[in-house]
C-alpha cells in the first residue's frame, strides 16, 4: 500500500462515523471524523453552496472544507446513481472544492463496480481489508442494538438524561474496542447497562415513527436532536434508520437482526399512493407510513430537508396516508434558518396531540 | 385561603401575565412590552402583581405555569410547575371559552399559528416557517413608518372602500410595494387595508397551505387587537372571525388554566422575591467539543442560574441556587 501516510475524511454517518472510522483505522490509513457536523462546518458549507441547495449537501461540502483545513488529502462520501440530485452531489462538491482552490479530493463510496476507484488507489491488503470489513460490520450491529434500546429506554427513564449519557459513554467505549472479538463482547454488556438504568416499566409510551432523508434521519446536527426532544417528552422513537438493516436491505447480506424491508417489498406496500420512483428514500417513507399505522403507532415525524426532491414531492402523498389511514403526520422542515425553538414547539404541540388522542381512544 | 394560578406567556414581543381563581375567572391581567429583556419584564411584572395581590392577602399562588418562546428560562426563573407550549396553551383558553371552537388564528409578534380542533381537541396545527410576514412586529414598524400609532392604523384600515393590492407574500417586498402605491397617489386607508388583506392572504395560503378553515374560527394575539387584520380575515374566510374578551393575554389564560389542572400538590413558585435578584443574561461559545454550541445563560451576580442552547447535557440542568421563601 502506497499511500498509508495520507488523511482520509469520513463521511458524516451519525453515530455509524465510529464504525468507518476504525474500519479504515484497521487498514493504517488516518481517519477524520465526528459524529454531528460541527457549526464551523456549517458556516462553512453554507457560504461555500448555491443558496438553493438542500441542507445536507451543505453539511457535506463545510464537512469537507473543515476535513481540508485539518489537513486531510482525501474525503469519503455516499454516493449513488439513484433518482434524486445525490447523483450530482460528489462531482459537484468537488468541483466547488476546486474552485475555492483546495486540494483535497472526493471519493464516492457507492455503486462504483466491483473495484471502486477508492479502493484501486489505496490498493490495501485482501487480508486486513476484510477483517476491516468485518469490522465495520460488526459495529454497525452494534450501533443498531443500541439504537434500538436507546428509544425505548429513553421514553421510559426516570431521571432525564440518564439513556443519552449511556449513549454517549457506550460509543466512546465502542470507538476504542478494535478487535471483532471484542466488539461482539459488548453487545451483552451494553444492554445490561442499559437495562440498569431506572425506568418506569409500567408506562405505555407514544409510540413515533421518524421517517424521511437518511443524513437529517442520521445527523442530530441537522435534525436539531429532534429523536433527543421527543424520547425526552416520554415519546417511544423508531428511526427508520437502521444503517445495518439498511446494508442488508442493500447488499442482501442480513447484518445483524434487524431487517429491514426490501426495497421490492416496500414498494409493494406502498403501491396504492406511490407508484414511480422518486428517489432518494421518499419510498419507505411512504411504506413505513402505512406500516406504522398498522402496527399501532401513535403517529409519525417527516423529517425533510428543505428542497429535497424526493421527500417533498411525497408530503402530499403523506397528508393523503394521514387523512386515509388516521394516523397524525408532522411535517419538519429544515434549513439553515430553521429555529430550534420551533422545532421543539412543533414536537410538544404534536406530543400533547398524540395523547389527546390516546385519551380519547380510551375513553371511547 | 383561595387558591389562585398564574399563567405567564412569554413571548417575543409582549410579556402577559394572567391569574385565574379556581373557577377558571380572570382576575388580573397584565400586558407589558418585552424590550428585549425578558427577565426584567418579568420581574416588572411581577411587581405588579405583588401590588395587586397585596390587597388579598387570602389568596395564594398554587400553580405557575409558562408558555411562549421563552417558556423554559421564565419557566426556570419564577420556579414554574408546568412548562407548556404556546400551541397547547392557546388552545386550552380557546376550548374553554369556546367549547365549539373548530379553528384558532392566533397571530403574534414574531409568530403566526393556526390550530385546528374537532370536538375540542387539537388534530393539527401550522406555524410559520421562516418568513416574518404578517406578523406583529411587521405591522408595527409599518405604522411607525407612517408616523401613526398601531391602534389608529387598524381603525384607518377600517374606513377603506377600495382595498390596493399589495404583495404580501415578503415584507421586504411588501414595503416596496406600499411605497410605490403611495407614490402614485393611492390614499393611506386603501393602502393600508390592502396591507392587511395581503397579509391575511399570506397567511391562509402560505402558513396555513392545506388547512381546512371551518368556522366557528377564533382569532387571538397580539395582531387580533387591530380591526384591519379582523375585518381582512373576514374578507377572505367569508365568514365572521370572534375575537375573544381576552385575545391579547388568551396563551397566559390558556397557561393558567393548565397550571390548574395539572393540579400541583405544592407549587414550585418561589415567591415574589424574584423581582428584585439581579439577573443579566449572556452567551458564550462551548468548546468541549466539535459541536461547538452557543450556550446562552442567566447570571445572577456572577452564578450561572440556567443556560440553554446545548446539545448535550452538559449545560441543561444547571441548578437554580436560590433559597424558596
Amino acid at each position: 500500500m502506497v499511500h498509508r501516510h495520507e488523511k482520509l475524511a469520513i463521511p458524516n454517518l451519525g453515530n455509524y462515523t465510529i464504525a468507518l472510522d476504525s474500519a479504515v483505522r484497521s487498514i493504517g490509513i488516518e481517519p477524520w471524523s465526528s459524529t454531528a457536523t460541527s457549526s464551523r462546518a456549517m458556516e462553512l458549507g453554507i457560504a461555500a453552496a448555491p443558496e438553493s441547495l438542500c441542507l445536507p449537501f451543505k453539511a457535506h461540502l463545510g464537512h469537507f472544507i473543515e476535513a481540508d483545513d485539518a489537513g486531510c488529502e482525501h474525503a469519503l462520501m455516499v454516493n449513488s446513481v439513484g433518482t434524486c440530485r445525490l447523483t450530482h452531489y460528489r462531482r459537484l462538491i468537488e468541483d466547488i472544492l476546486k474552485d475555492m482552490g483546495r486540494k483535497i479530493r472526493v471519493w464516492g463510496l457507492g455503486y462504483d463496480g466491483i473495484k471502486p476507484p477508492l479502493i484501486r488507489y489505496f490498493d490495501p491488503a485482501p487480508i486486513p481489508f476484510i477483517k476491516a470489513v468485518l469490522l465495520a460490520l460488526e459495529k454497525i450491529k452494534i450501533i443498531d442494538v443500541m439504537e434500538i434500546a436507546a428509544w425505548k429506554t429513553r421514553s421510559r427513564e426516570l431521571r432525564r438524561g440518564d439513556t443519552s449519557i449511556l449513549v454517549k459513554d457506550c460509543l466512546a467505549v465502542l470507538a476504542d474496542t478494535n478487535t471483532c472479538r471484542k466488539v461482539k463482547k459488548l453487545k451483552a454488556e451494553f444492554l445490561s447497562k442499559f437495562e440498569t438504568i431506572p425506568q418506569n416499566h409500567n408506562l405505555i409510551p407514544l409510540k413515533v415513527g421518524m421517517i424521511g432523508e437518511v443524513s437529517v434521519l442520521r445527523d442530530r446536527r441537522l435534525n436539531q436532536n429532534a429523536e433527543e426532544i421527543l424520547g425526552n417528552l416520554g415519546v417511544e422513537v423508531r428511526n427508520f434508520f437502521l444503517l445495518g438493516a439498511e446494508l442488508d436491505n442493500i447488499f442482501g447480506i442480513p447484518i445483524g437482526k434487524n431487517k429491514a424491508h426490501t426495497r421490492k417489498q416496500l414498494a409493494r406496500i406502498a403501491r396504492p399512493y406511490l407508484q414511480n420512483s422518486v428517489g432518494g428514500h421518499a419510498l419507505d417513507s411512504v411504506a413505513h407510513t402505512i406500516l406504522c399505522s398498522q402496527a399501532g403507532y401513535d403517529g409519525m415525524v417527516h423529517l425533510c430537508p428543505a428542497g429535497c426532491m424526493p421527500e417533498v414531492s411525497i408530503r402530499p402523498i403523506l397528508a393523503a396516508l394521514s387523512r386515509d389511514l388516521g394516523i397524525p403526520v408532522l411535517e419538519l422542515s429544515f434549513d439553515e434558518h430553521t429555529s430550534s425553538v420551533g422545532t421543539v414547539t412543533r414536537l410538544e404541540a404534536f406530543t400533547d396531540i398524540l395523547l389527546q388522542r390516546r385519551k380519547k381512544v380510551k375513553n371511547g | 385561603m383561595d387558591k389562585v394560578y398564574l399563567g405567564v406567556d412569554v413571548g417575543s414581543i409582549s410579556i402577559n401575565f394572567v391569574l385565574i381563581n379556581e373557577d377558571k375567572q380572570l382576575l388580573f391581567q397584565s400586558y407589558m412590552k418585552g424590550m428585549g429583556d425578558p427577565v426584567q419584564t418579568v420581574q416588572n411584572a411581577l411587581r405588579e402583581l405583588s401590588v395587586f395581590m397585596a390587597d388579598f392577602p387570602e389568596k395564594k399562588i398554587s400553580g405557575v405555569c409558562t408558555t411562549g418562546s421563552g417558556r423554559e428560562l421564565i419557566g426556570l426563573f419564577l420556579g414554574a410547575d408546568l412548562v407548556k407550549n404556546e400551541i397547547s396553551a392557546h388552545a386550552r383558553s380557546a376550548v374553554y371559552l369556546y367549547p365549539e371552537v373548530q379553528t384558532i388564528i392566533e397571530i403574534g409578534g414574531q409568530d403566526s399559528k393556526v390550530a385546528i380542533l374537532r370536538d375540542g381537541m387539537v388534530v393539527d396545527f401550522a406555524m410559520n416557517l421562516v418568513c416574518a410576514a404578517g406578523t406583529g412586529s411587521f405591522l408595527e414598524s409599518q405604522a411607525r413608518r407612517l408616523n401613526m400609532s398601531i391602534e389608529d392604523f387598524g381603525c384607518i384600515a377600517m374606513e377603506s372602500e377600495n382595498p390596493a393590492a399589495i404583495a404580501g407574500r415578503c415584507t421586504v417586498f411588501a414595503e416596496s410595494d406600499m411605497v410605490h402605491k403611495q407614490q402614485i397617489g393611492i390614499p393611506q386607508k386603501d393602502i393600508i387595508m390592502g396591507l392587511c388583506i395581503a397579509l391575511a392572504r399570506n397567511y391562509v395560503g402560505n402558513v396555513c397551505r392545506g388547512k381546512e378553515f371551518r368556522s366557528p374560527c377564533l382569532f387571538q394575539g397580539g395582531v387580533s387587537a387591530n380591526l384591519g387584520m379582523r375585518k381582512a380575515f373576514e374578507t377572505i374566510l367569508g365568514y365572521p372571525v370572534i375575537v375573544p374578551e381576552y385575545n391579547m393575554v388568551m396563551g397566559a389564560y390558556g397557561a393558567a388554566i393548565l397550571a390548574m389542572e395539572a393540579h400541583p400538590e405544592e407549587t414550585q413558585f418561589r415567591g415574589y422575591e424574584v423581582r428584585d435578584l439581579d439577573i443579566r443574561s449572556g452567551g458564550f461559545t462551548c468548546q468541549d467539543c466539535s459541536n461547538q454550541c452557543n450556550i446562552m445563560g442567566i447570571w445572577n451576580g456572577d452564578r450561572i442560574l440556567k443556560c440553554s442552547g446545548g446539545r448535550c447535557e452538559k449545560w441543561r440542568n444547571t441548578v437554580f441556587p436560590v433559597d424558596k421563601q
